[in-house]
C-alpha cells in the first residue's frame, strides 16, 4: 500500500486545483448561463500577471497578491459579465463562439503584453518536504495547496449555502424576471459570480503554474481537466464538481505509476478527456442547459414579405418546384463560376511561393466549408474538424507512396478512416445537443490529439512524417502551380455540390432538423440517421482535404492537428460567415494572409484582431458577409439619387438613409442564406 | 399498409398507457380510441397529462407501460419517424416551426419527410401538386414567402396543420390548435378542420380523409366539432362520451371547478 500514498498525495493536490477550476465553471454556468471555455486562458492569463508583478517587477507577495485578486482578477469578472450580458438567452451557439473567441483573444494578448520568454513562476509555498510515516515525504507546496483549495471550495459552499448572496443566486438563476420583481438584483448576482469565478481561476493560475510551466497553450489545455469533473456535477453541484475533481486527480496520478511510455502513458495523458466523452455520452438526455426553454433566436427573421399577388406567388413556387433549384442558384453560380475562372489565372500572376499560401488558403476553404456544412446549416457544432484534417494527411503520408504514386488511393482510405471516426463524434450528438456536444467534440479533439497522433506509428512522433505532392493517373502535381490548381478544382466542385444540395431537399432536411428536430422527427425524418450522415461525410471531405493539406506542406507533425487548430478553424467559420460558402471562403482566405511573410511584430495582432471580430460577429451567422453587405448597402443608399422634386412640393419628405437601411436589413441574412 | 388491407377497427388506438416520471404519475392507465372519420377531444385541466399523451402516441416518450396500436399494428417500439411516416401525425402546442424556412418550404420538407425517396428527387410533381394543393385549403399563399418564424400564432397553427396534412396522414393529433387564436381565426380553423376531415382537403379518392384527435382548452370549439371526448385529470380518465354527456358528466364539472360554467 504504501508505494501508492506518493501518487495519492500528488493526485489530491493536482485534483485539488482542477477542483477549485471546476468550480468556477459551475459558478458562472449556474448563475449566468455561460459554460467558460475560457476559463484554462483567464487563470493563465492571472497567472502571467502575477508573474509580471512579483516576479519580474519584484513586489512582494503581500504586495501582487491583493493586487492580483482585488484589482485585476474582479476587473476582469466584470469586463466578462459586460462581455455576457447583452448575450442573455442567446443560443447555445453564440455563447461557445463567444468564449472560444475570449479564450483566442486572451491566448493571443499575453504575448503582446508579456512577451514570448521561456519563464517559471516560483511556488507560493516553500518546496521543502516533511516526513510522513517512514518512507514518505509531503511537500509543503502541496499540503499547502491542498488546505488552500479546501478552505476556499469550503468558502464558497458556505457562501452559496448560507448567506444572502446563495439565495439570490438560486433565485436568479431559478427566475430571473421574477427575482427582479421581489428585489433580487440579477445584475448584482451575476457579477458577483464573475468575480468570484475569476478570483479562483486567478487562484488556479498562480497554484498550478510552477508545476506545470508559464505556458499559454500549456495552461490553457490544463484547466480542461477540470471540465469532466463540472460535468460530473451536471454543470450545477459545486461539491460533486469538487469531489469529481479530486477523484480524478488520483486515478491520473495512479496511472501514471504505471505508465512510463508507450499507449498506456498517451491513455493516461488522456484519461480526463475520455472520461469527459464518457461522462457526456453516458449522462446523455439526463443533461439539461440552464435555461434552455427560454432561447430566443440569435437573429430575428425579419423579411421582406411576400411580393406579388397570391397568383403570382402560386404560379413562381410551380416553376421553382418543376425547375427546381436550377432558375434560383443561376446568378450566384454565375458569380461563383466567374471568381473560379479568374482563380484559375492565379498563378500567372503570382508565380512565386507565394502560390503555395494561396494554394493553402483553398485547402483550407475546404476543409472550412465542412464545418460551414456541419455546423452553419446542419446546427451540430463541432470543435473537432482538424482532427479529420490530421487523418487525411497522416494517412497520406503513409499510403501515398514514395512518389505520391498512390495519392488517390491514400485519399479514398483516408475518407473511409474518417467515415467511421465521423460516426463516432457524432453519436453524441444523438442525445446532446449546444454546448454537451461542443464539449463532446472537444474531448473527442483531445482524444484524437494525445492518443492517435501522438503514437510514433501514426505520425511519426514529434518529428512528423513527409507526404509526397500527389501522381495522379500518371500526371505529376509536383509543381506549385498543378498542385493549386488541382486544389481549386477539388474546392470547385465540392462547393457547387454543396451549393446545389443546399438548395435541394437534402438542404431542406438539414435546415429543419436545426430548427425544430422533434417536428421534423414526427413528421418521418430519422434523426439519427441524417446527423450521423452529416457528420461522416463532413469529416471525409475534411479528411480529402487533409491529404492536400500534407502533400501541400510535404511533413506534417502532430503539432499541425492540436486540438486548438479545431478551436482556430471555428473562429475562422464564423468570422468568415458560418452559414455561407462563401464564409468558407473567406475563413481560407484569412488563413492564406497569416502564411505571408509578415513581420511578427504586426504578425502577432492578427489572432488577436482575428478573436475580436468573433466576438463581435457571434450573433451573425452570415459573419464578415453580412456585415460587407450592410454596409455597402448603407454606403449605397446615401450614393442614390434624390428622387426628383415635384414642382412646388416643399414639404416633401427627404430619401435619408433610414428606411433603406431598415429595408436592406429587413432582407434577413436566412432569405439571402443560400449562400455562395 | 394496413390500410390497404381493408382495416376495419379504430385508426389509433391507446389501450392501459402508463407513464411515470419518477415519483410522478403522468398518465395512469389511459386508454382511448381514434375512429376512422371522426374528431375526437382530448380535454382536462392544465397538467392533466394530455400533451405526454400525444408524446407517448408520436413515439416521443416512451411509456412505462401500454400499448399503442395503429391501423391493426403494434407500433409501440416505433420510432417517431417511423411512425410519421406511417400516417401519424401531429401539431405542437408550442409551435414548432422550421422557423428559417419560408412557409412553402416548410410544407415541401413535410412532404419531402414523410415519402421515401423524396429527399433525393422523386416524385417531384405529386410534391407540387400536394404541397399546393394544402397551401390553397389552408389559405397559406398570401403568406407563401414569409418565413415561418414571423408569422402570427393563428397563421403558425395554420402552418402547422399544413404540414401536418403535407404527410397525408390517417390521423391527425392536433395539440391545442385554437389557443392564440381569435374568434374569426377560430372559426375559419373550425371550417377548414371539419373540410380536412369531410375529404381530406384533396382530391385523391383514394387517400381516405385523416381521423382527429384533439387536444383543446376553446370548450366552444370542441363542442363544434367533436363527435366524442375523453377527459383526463391527473393523468386519469375521468369521463368520455359524447360532448353532450361529458358537459352533463358530475365529475367533469367539479375537476373543472371554476371552468364548469364554460362547458
Amino acid at each position: 500500500m504504501s508505494q501508492y500514498w506518493p501518487f495519492i498525495v500528488i493526485g489530491l493536490f493536482t485534483g485539488s486545483i482542477y477542483g477549485l477550476a471546476a468550480m468556477g465553471v459551475v459558478l458562472t454556468y449556474k448563475t449566468v448561463g455561460v459554460f467558460n471555455f475560457a476559463y484554462g486562458a483567464i487563470a493563465m492569463f492571472c497567472a502571467f500577471t502575477y508573474w509580471q508583478l512579483h516576479d519580474s517587477w519584484g513586489l512582494s507577495a503581500w504586495v501582487a497578491m491583493p493586487i492580483l485578486f482585488l484589482v485585476v482578477a474582479p476587473l476582469l469578472g466584470v469586463a466578462l459579465e459586460a462581455l455576457y450580458r447583452p448575450l442573455a438567452g442567446l443560443s447555445a451557439e453564440v455563447l461557445i463562439v463567444v468564449s472560444v473567441g475570449v479564450l483566442a483573444a486572451l491566448g493571443a494578448v499575453v504575448p503582446i503584453i508579456y512577451g514570448k520568454q521561456d519563464r517559471t513562476l516560483q511556488p507560493i509555498f516553500p518546496t521543502s518536504t516533511f516526513a510522513l510515516g517512514s518512507h514518505f515525504h509531503v511537500g509543503y507546496d502541496q499540503l499547502g495547496t491542498l488546505v488552500i483549495s479546501l478552505a476556499v471550495a469550503a468558502l464558497l459552499w458556505a457562501l452559496l449555502r448560507h448567506t444572502r448572496f446563495g439565495t439570490s443566486t438560486r433565485a436568479a438563476v431559478d427566475n430571473p424576471d421574477l427575482a427582479d420583481m421581489v428585489g433580487v438584483h440579477g445584475d448584482n448576482v451575476r457579477r458577483s459570480a464573475w468575480i468570484l469565478s475569476t478570483m479562483f481561476a486567478a487562484l488556479v493560475g498562480i497554484l498550478i503554474s510552477p508545476t506545470q510551466g508559464l505556458d499559454v497553450n500549456q495552461l490553457v489545455l490544463v484547466v480542461i481537466y477540470a471540465f469532466a469533473p463540472a460535468v460530473f456535477g451536471r454543470l450545477v453541484s459545486l461539491p460533486l464538481a469538487y469531489i469529481g475533481a479530486l477523484v480524478l486527480g488520483v486515478v491520473v496520478s495512479l496511472l501514471s505509476k504505471y505508465a512510463n511510455s508507450g499507449t498506456v502513458a498517451n491513455v493516461e495523458a488522456a484519461l480526463p478527456y475520455l472520461a469527459l466523452f464518457a461522462l457526456l455520452v453516458i449522462m446523455g438526455g439526463r443533461l439539461k442547459e440552464a435555461g434552455a426553454s427560454s432561447r430566443r433566436l440569435s437573429v430575428s427573421t425579419r423579411s421582406g414579405g411576400g411580393s406579388g399577388g397570391a397568383g403570382a406567388v402560386r404560379a413562381r413556387h410551380w416553376a421553382v418546384g418543376v425547375l427546381g433549384w436550377r432558375l434560383r442558384l443561376e446568378r450566384k453560380l454565375t458569380v461563383g463560376l466567374v471568381g473560379f475562372a479568374l482563380a484559375l489565372f492565379i498563378p500567372l500572376a503570382v508565380p512565386g511561393p507565394r502560390l503555395i499560401d494561396i494554394t493553402f488558403a483553398v485547402v483550407y476553404a475546404l476543409i472550412a466549408l465542412t464545418l460551414v456544412v456541419l455546423t452553419g446549416w446542419a446546427g451540430q457544432i463541432s470543435l473537432a474538424q482538424f482532427a479529420f484534417v490530421g487523418v487525411g494527411a497522416f494517412t497520406a503520408g503513409h499510403l501515398s507512396g514514395s512518389h505520391g504514386q498512390h495519392f488517390l488511393l491514400a485519399a479514398v482510405v483516408a475518407m473511409a478512416f474518417a467515415a467511421p471516426l465521423g460516426i463516432l463524434v457524432g453519436l453524441p450528438s444523438l442525445r446532446l445537443s449546444g454546448l454537451y456536444l461542443a464539449l463532446a467534440t472537444l474531448a473527442f479533439a483531445l482524444i484524437m490529439d494525445n492518443v492517435v497522433f501522438n503514437r510514433g506509428d501514426v505520425s511519426g512522433g514529434l518529428t512528423g512524417i513527409t507526404v509526397p505532392r500527389p501522381k495522379i493517373f500518371g500526371l505529376s502535381f509536383t509543381g506549385r502551380a498543378s498542385l493549386y490548381e488541382l486544389a481549386l478544382v477539388v474546392l470547385g466542385v465540392v462547393a457547387v455540390a454543396a451549393y446545389a444540395i443546399r438548395l435541394g431537399p437534402i438542404g431542406r432536411r438539414l435546415q429543419i432538423v436545426r430548427d425544430s428536430p422533434l417536428a421534423a422527427s414526427t413528421l418521418g425524418v430519422n434523426l439519427t440517421v441524417t446527423k450521423l450522415v452529416v457528420f461522416a461525410v463532413c469529416g471525409m471531405v475534411a479528411a480529402l482535404g487533409g491529404t492536400f493539406y500534407g502533400a501541400l506542406q510535404q511533413a506534417v507533425t502532430p503539432f499541425d492537428f492540436m486540438w486548438s487548430t479545431s478551436l482556430t478553424l471555428l473562429l475562422l467559420v464564423v468570422l468568415g460567415g458560418r452559414s455561407l460558402i462563401s464564409g468558407a471562403l473567406i475563413a481560407g482566405a484569412v488563413y492564406g494572409v497569416e502564411q505571408l511573410p509578415i513581420p511578427a511584430s504586426v504578425n502577432q495582432y492578427f489572432p488577436l484582431a482575428i478573436a475580436l471580430g468573433v466576438i463581435a460577429l457571434a450573433q451573425e451567422p452570415e459573419g464578415t458577409v453580412a456585415l460587407a453587405r450592410r454596409e455597402a448597402r448603407r454606403v449605397m443608399s446615401v450614393l442614390r439619387p434624390l428622387p426628383r422634386r415635384s414642382v412646388g412640393g416643399g414639404h416633401q419628405i427627404p430619401v435619408t438613409a433610414g428606411p433603406d437601411v431598415a429595408i436592406a436589413a429587413g432582407r434577413s441574412p436566412m432569405r439571402s442564406g443560400h449562400g455562395l | 399498409m394496413a390500410s390497404e388491407t381493408g382495416w376495419e377497427g379504430p385508426v389509433l388506438r391507446a389501450a392501459d398507457v402508463t407513464m411515470r416520471f419518477g415519483g410522478l404519475v403522468a398518465l395512469d392507465d389511459v386508454s382511448l380510441e381514434v375512429p376512422a372519420g371522426r374528431i375526437v377531444g382530448l380535454i382536462g385541466p392544465n397538467g392533466a397529462g394530455k400533451t405526454t399523451m400525444f408524446n407517448v402516441l408520436t413515439g416521443l416518450q416512451v411509456p412505462t407501460r401500454g400499448r399503442i396500436d395503429y391501423l391493426g399494428d403494434n407500433i409501440s417500439r416505433w420510432p417517431p419517424h417511423r411512425r410519421g411516416r406511417a400516417g401519424i401525425a401531429r401539431t405542437f402546442q408550442r409551435l414548432a416551426l422550421f422557423s428559417r424556412l419560408s412557409v412553402h418550404d416548410n410544407l415541401v420538407a413535410s412532404w419531402e419527410s414523410s415519402h421515401p425517396g423524396a429527399v433525393l428527387g422523386r416524385n417531384r410533381a405529386k410534391r407540387i401538386e400536394r404541397v399546393a394543393e394544402v397551401m390553397g385549403l389552408l389559405d397559406l399563399w398570401p403568406v407563401a414567402d414569409r418565413m415561418a418564424g414571423e408569422l402570427s400564432t393563428g397563421k403558425g397553427r395554420m402552418v402547422e396543420l399544413g404540414r401536418a396534412l403535407c404527410t397525408d396522414p390517417r390521423v391527425l393529433l392536433l395539440d391545442e390548435p385554437g389557443s392564440g387564436l381569435d374568434a374569426i381565426e377560430t372559426a375559419a380553423f373550425s371550417a377548414v378542420l371539419q373540410a380536412v376531415v369531410s375529404d381530406g382537403g384533396d382530391r385523391h379518392p383514394e387517400v381516405a380523409p385523416p381521423a382527429v384527435l384533439m387536444v383543446e382548452h376553446d370548450m366552444a370549439l370542441v363542442m363544434d366539432v367533436c363527435s366524442s371526448l375523453t377527459v383526463l385529470d391527473f393523468g386519469r380518465v375521468i369521463a368520455r362520451g359524447t360532448p353532450s354527456q361529458v358537459r352533463a358528466d358530475a365529475n367533469v364539472r367539479a375537476a373543472y371547478l371554476g371552468d364548469a360554467s364554460a362547458v
